[in-house]
């Protein structure tokens, strides 16, 4: 079989482009029960929080613990250990940020709190799509404008909105990227 | 120079092995996901994979997900290899005609 350069040149692009594209979608399969983990416990933890916004800092504590033990155990069960170590730490660099931030800009009210952490972790969703899949962009960019819109309109249902929309998005988000 | 493989160059099928190649070693992809990778409609893309699977180059495994039947695709080592080296092949044309253009 004779091989031209154009076709070589087209082959070659062709494996490019395709191997780029399962990657990404593979990229999207392994995110989705991440997101889909994240929408349930952001509608617990705000639902919970408008109910009892007193108690709003135990209840994230407890979230945020079990968040990350399940999300661990879920990259684990995907056989990817580097991964789940990988999560960890940006997971672990997240936190670290906004405990950073929250603690310099002290003080801040608990509805300022709870709009900051999602506005991070919309910026780093974008960030992430940037480089693997405008999915994630699209994730991100939804959470930012909602989370905003409710700072900012809702000012008295600010944890309800979030609770239902906030999550909801992240939950659509996370059943869109198992969709091909 | 390494050889080309008339099985793999076929353009659907260079597609599966590209989107095969993609995964990690005996990761498998399901069919459909397999399908919106490569823009091929079921019996294309059903037939050419009967094709890399006589080669050996793929292996194809069929079982339930619950109630719904699942077929899922994965690259053989040998499969790899040849992939590999076609991609060399392919490469090695550029590079000759490269150097002959020099």
């Amino acid at each position: 079989m004779a091989v031209s350069r154009e076709e070589a040149e087209q082959a070659l692009q062709s494996i490019t482009s395709t191997e780029r594209r399962s990657a990404t979608l593979r990229g999207y399969r392994g995110a989705a029960p991440h997101l889909i983990l994240w929408g349930l416990l952001w509608a617990v933890g705000y639902g919970l929080t408008e109910l009892m916004p007193a108690r709003g800092n135990a209840i994230w504590t407890v979230i945020v613990i079990v968040g990350i033990a399940a999300g661990t155990l879920m990259t684990f069960r995907q056989a990817d250990r580097s991964a789940a170590w990988r999560l960890l730490a940006v997971t672990a660099t997240l936190i670290a940020f906004c405990a950073g931030v929250l603690t310099i800009m002290a003080p801040v009210g608990g509805r300022q709190a709870a709009a900051f952490i999602p506005l991070v972790i919309a910026a780093s969703y974008v960030i992430a799509g940037i480089w693997f899949g405008l999915r994630y962009v699209a994730a991100g960019i939804a959470v930012a404008l909602l989370t905003l819109g409710g700072f900012f309109l809702l000012p008295g249902y600010f944890y309800g909105w979030m609770a239902m929309v906030g999550g909801g998005a992240l939950l659509l988000v996370g059943f869109w990227l198992t969709r091909d | 120079m390494s050889k080309a493989d008339d099985i793999i160059h076929q353009p659907v099928r260079l597609k599966i092995m590209a989107a095969l190649n993609a995964l990690r070693a005996g990761e498998a992809i399901e069919f459909t996901r397999l399908r919106a990778v490569v823009a091929a409609t079921d019996g294309n893309l059903g037939a050419h994979i009967t094709t890399l699977e006589q080669a050996g180059y793929v292996t194809v495994n069929k079982d339930f997900n619950g109630r719904k039947p699942r077929t899922r695709i994965a690259m053989t080592r040998g499969g790899r290899r040849a992939f590999t080296q076609h991609v060399a092949y392919l490469r090695d044309i550029l590079d000759g005609e490269a150097m002959k253009d020099s």
